[in-house]
C-alpha cells in the first residue's frame, strides 16, 4: 500500500531523512521507535503533505502511485489520515461542522452523495459509542481548551468518522496519562481492519503493550536501522536508546539489522 | 481646493434657497459658506489622515437637490411610483421573517423619504424633516444646531446642513417599547453620480426600546453617494438596538456621522457590518450625559479589491459608572484599506467606567493595509480600562490541519475567516439574523485564490 524508497529529506536546509525504506501492506499495524531527533515526526509530516520539507531523493508511493506530487487534501481524499502529535486549536469552528465538512469533501471526491446534518449525526452517534466518547466534543470548537487527551481522542475519533485506508499516528501516546493512553489505544485497537494500514510512530514501548504491532521499525539518524517484530520493541525498551546508537545496533541477529 | 468642493461651492450658491424656520435657512447658508472656504478633508486633518478623498474626487458627484419634494410625508401604506411596491428597491437582504416582521418599515431612495408602512404604535411617531419641525421645532433644532460644521475636516456635515432639507424624524413617547424598524435605503445613480443628503433623527424617551435595522439595497454600480447625519438621543433607560449593513457595490460612497445623547441609565447597542461600498465612512460619537449608561459598538468589515472602510468610534465618559466596549474585527484581501479608530475620553470625575476596546485584523493579500488606532485619555480614578489591537494572517498551521483532512484550501481559508468573524455574529441576540449575516460574510470574502 505504501512505499518508500531510499528517501532523503531536508528542512531548513538541514538533511532529516538520509535514505529511508519502508513498507506496509493493508491490514498491518507498524510502529515507528527512534529516539528524538531520529526523523519520526518529518517521515509523518512528509507522507501527510505539510509545506517546509523539501525531499531531495527517493520516492514514496501509494497504491502503486507517486504520493509527493499530490496536495494534502488530495492525500486525505486518497484515504491518507495523520493524528497530528500536536493537533491544532481552531476557535470559532465547531468540531461538528469541521468534521461534515471533511467527510464531505471526501465523499466528493470518491462521487459518492455527501452526508445531510441528520444523515451525519448518525454515523457520529455510532462512532462516539464505539469509541466511548462523550459528545460535548462535538459541540465545541476543534480543539480548542481540548485537555491533552481530549484532543488525541478527538484526533481518534476524526479517523473513525473518515475511515482512512492509511493512518498516521504520530506520537499519539505523547503526553498521556495511563488512563487516557488505554482508551486511545482501545480506540485504535477498534479501528484496525483488513483493509487498513497504520503506522505508530512512538518514542516508547509503553503504547505498544496496548496496539500490538505487526512489526516494529527502528528509526535512528535518519534511516531505518533494524526492523523485527513486537519483541523488538521490548528489547528497546530494556536497553534505551542509547545502546542503540553505541553499537547495540550489531549485537541483534542479522536478520533484524535493517 | 479640490475642484469638486469648488464645484459643490457654485452649485449651492445658484441652487434655490429651501424653504424653512428662519435660524435653519441661516444655517445653510453659514453651512454653504464653510463647505466653499474649507474645501473637502484634507490629510493633514488628523481624523482624515488615512481616508482617501480620490474615490469620490473620481465619482465626481453633483449635489443632489430635492426642493420641496416631501412637503408632506406619504399616509402610512400609500405606495408611489417609487414607493413601497416599487421595483427600486430588490429583494430585502434581511427576508421580514428573520425579522419576526418588522413593526415598521421605511424607505429612503436616493436620498428621499419613499414609502413607510407599520403597526399602530401608540407613542410612535414617524414623521418626515418638514412634519418633524412642524412638530417638534425646538427640539430638533437643539440637535441640527449642535452639529459641528466648521473646518475642512468637517465638509460632509456642513455639506449636509447647508442641503438639509431631507429627513427622517422617529419620535417614541416613554415607556413605550416601539419593536423593530427596518430602515431600507437605496441609491440609482439614475440621474448620474449624485451626493445625496439625509438626516435622520432617533429620538427615544424615558424608558423606551427600538430594534433599528438599516439595509443598503442599491442598484448595481450606482455610481452615487449617500451623506447622512443622524442623531440619537436617548431618555433614561432607554435602550436602542441599531444593527446597520451594506454590501454596496465598489462605485458608490457611504458617509454617515452619528451622535448618541445618552441619558442615566440607558443603553446603545450598535452593530456595524461592512461588506461592500468603493469609499465608507462611519463616525459614530456617544456621549455619556448620565450615570450607569452603556455603549457598545460591533463591527466587522470584509473587503476586497480596492475597497475603503473607516470606522472612527468615540466614547465620552463624562459621567461616572458607565461602561462602553468597541469590538471590531477587519478581514482585508486585494488592495483594500480598513481604518479603525476607537477613542474613548474618561473625564474627571467619572470614576468607576469601563471601557473595552478590540480590535483584530487579518490580512489576507500583501497589498491590503489596516490601520487601527485604539486612543484612550483617562483623567479619573477607579476606572478599568483594557484595549487591544492586533493584525495578523490566517494560521498556517489551522490550513494545513484542514487540509490534511480533506478540505481545500480555499474551503479552509474559508472557514477561518468565518470563523473569525463570528467574534461578532455570535453576540447579536436574534441568531437567525445572525446566521444570515455570517452567509453575507461568506458571499463577501475575497476569492482565496494564489494571489490571496
Amino acid at each position: 500500500m505504501l512505499e518508500i524508497k531510499n528517501l532523503h529529506v531536508t528542512v531548513g536546509g538541514k538533511a532529516i531523512l538520509k535514505g529511508l525504506d519502508f513498507s506496509i501492506e493493508a491490514g498491518q499495524v507498524h510502529a515507528i521507535m527512534g529516539p528524538n531527533g531520529s526523523g519520526k515526526s518529518t517521515l509523518g509530516n512528509v507522507i501527510a503533505g505539510r509545506e517546509g520539507y523539501e525531499v531531495t531523493q527517493g520516492e514514496v508511493l501509494y497504491k502503486g502511485k507517486n504520493l509527493l506530487e499530490l496536495a494534502p487534501e488530495v492525500r486525505a481524499c486518497e484515504g491518507i489520515f495523520m493524528a497530528f502529535q500536536y493537533p491544532v486549536e481552531i476557535p470559532g469552528v465547531n468540531n461538528t461542522y469541521f468534521l461534515r465538512a471533511a467527510l464531505n469533501a471526501q465523499r466528493k471526491y470518491r462521487g459518492e452523495p455527501e452526508l445531510d446534518s441528520m444523515e451525519f449525526l448518525k454515523l457520529v452517534r455510532e462512532k462516539l459509542k464505539i469509541l466511548h466518547i462523550n459528545d460535548d466534543l462535538l459541540h465545541r470548537a476543534v480543539n480548542e481548551g481540548f485537555s491533552g487527551g481530549e484532543k488525541k481522542r478527538n484526533e481518534i475519533f476524526q479517523m473513525a468518522v473518515l475511515e482512512p485506508v492509511l493512518a498516521i499516528l504520530d506520537e499519539t501516546d505523547s503526553g498521556l496519562d495511563i488512563d487516557a493512553l488505554r482508551l486511545v489505544a482501545e480506540g485504535v485497537n477498534r479501528l484496525r481492519s483488513d483493509d487498513r494500514a497504520m503506522i505508530v510512530i512512538t518514542h516508547y514501548q509503553r503504547l505498544l503493550d496496548h496496539i500490538v504491532p505487526d512489526k516494529v521499525h527502528v528509526l535512528a539518524d535518519g534511516k531505518i536501522v533494524a526492523r523485527g517484530g513486537a519483541e523488538l520493541a521490548l528489547k528497546l525498551e530494556e536497553q534505551g536508546y542509547t545502546w542503540l546508537e553505541q553499537g547495540g545496533i550489531q549485537s541483534l541477529g542479522a536478520e533484524l539489522r535493517a | 481646493m479640490s475642484a469638486l468642493a469648488q464645484q459643490w461651492g457654485e452649485s449651492l450658491r445658484s441652487a434655490t434657497p429651501a424653504q424653512g424656520p428662519r435660524w435653519l435657512d441661516e444655517l445653510r447658508l453659514r453651512a454653504s459658506d464653510q463647505l466653499t472656504a474649507h474645501g473637502l478633508p484634507q490629510r493633514k486633518d488628523e481624523d482624515w489622515k488615512y481616508t482617501p478623498m480620490r474615490v469620490l474626487e473620481k465619482l465626481n458627484p453633483a449635489i443632489a437637490y430635492h426642493p420641496g419634494s416631501e412637503n408632506h410625508f406619504l399616509e402610512k401604506g400609500q405606495t408611489t411610483e417609487r414607493g413601497l411596491n416599487g421595483k427600486w428597491f430588490s429583494d430585502p437582504i434581511f427576508p421580514a421573517a428573520l425579522l419576526d416582521k418588522p413593526d415598521y418599515e421605511i424607505r429612503v431612495y436616493d436620498g428621499v423619504l419613499v414609502g413607510h408602512e407599520g403597526s399602530d404604535r401608540p407613542g410612535v411617531t414617524v414623521l418626515s424633516l418638514t412634519e418633524g419641525l412642524q412638530r417638534y421645532e425646538s427640539l430638533l433644532r437643539k440637535h441640527i444646531e449642535s452639529v459641528d460644521i466648521s473646518g475642512s475636516a468637517q465638509a460632509f456635515t456642513a455639506l449636509n446642513t447647508a442641503t438639509l432639507n431631507q429627513g427622517l424624524v422617529i419620535h417614541i413617547d416613554q415607556q413605550v417599547d416601539a419593536g423593530t424598524m427596518l430602515l431600507r435605503w437605496a441609491l440609482s445613480g439614475k440621474a448620474g453620480p449624485s451626493i445625496h443628503n439625509f438626516r435622520v433623527f432617533l429620538l427615544l424617551g424615558e424608558g423606551t426600546r427600538l430594534q433599528l435595522i438599516e439595509q443598503f439595497e442599491s442598484a448595481d454600480h450606482s455610481g452615487s453617494a449617500l451623506n447622512v447625519v443622524v442623531h440619537v438621543e436617548l431618555g433614561s433607560n432607554a435602550v436602542l438596538d441599531h444593527l446597520r449593513l451594506q454590501n454596496e457595490s465598489e462605485n458608490t460612497v457611504l458617509m454617515s456621522s452619528t451622535r448618541i445623547d445618552q441619558a442615566q441609565g440607558s443603553r446603545y447597542l450598535y452593530a456595524g457590518f461592512d461588506l461592500g461600498g468603493g469609499l465608507v465612512r462611519h463616525e459614530l460619537k456617544t456621549v455619556f450625559g448620565g450615570s450607569g449608561a452603556h455603549a457598545t459598538f460591533l463591527g466587522a468589515f470584509v473587503l476586497d479589491n480596492a475597497r475603503h472602510v473607516d470606522n472612527h468610534i468615540s466614547v465620552d465618559h463624562a459621567s461616572p459608572g458607565c461602561s462602553s466596549e468597541q469590538f471590531f474585527r477587519g478581514v482585508l484581501g486585494g488592495r483594500s484599506r480598513g481604518v479603525f479608530n476607537g477613542k474613548a475620553l474618561i473625564r474627571p470625575g467619572a470614576d468607576e467606567s469601563s471601557v473595552r476596546q478590540s480590535s483584530a485584523n487579518l490580512l489576507l493579500s500583501p497589498l491590503a493595509q489596516i490601520d487601527t488606532k485604539p486612543e484612550l485619555e483617562i483623567y479619573a480614578d477607579e476606572v478599568e480600562a483594557r484595549h487591544g489591537a492586533t493584525v495578523g494572517q490566517l494560521d498556517e498551521a489551522a490550513i494545513f490541519y484542514m487540509r490534511s483532512r480533506g478540505l481545500g484550501e480555499a474551503e479552509a481559508k474559508r472557514l477561518l475567516v468565518a470563523a473569525f468573524c463570528r467574534a461578532v455574529t455570535d453576540r447579536l441576540e436574534n441568531q437567525a439574523l445572525a446566521g444570515r449575516i455570517s452567509q453575507l460574510i461568506d458571499q463577501a470574502m475575497p476569492s482565496f485564490t494564489q494571489e490571496n
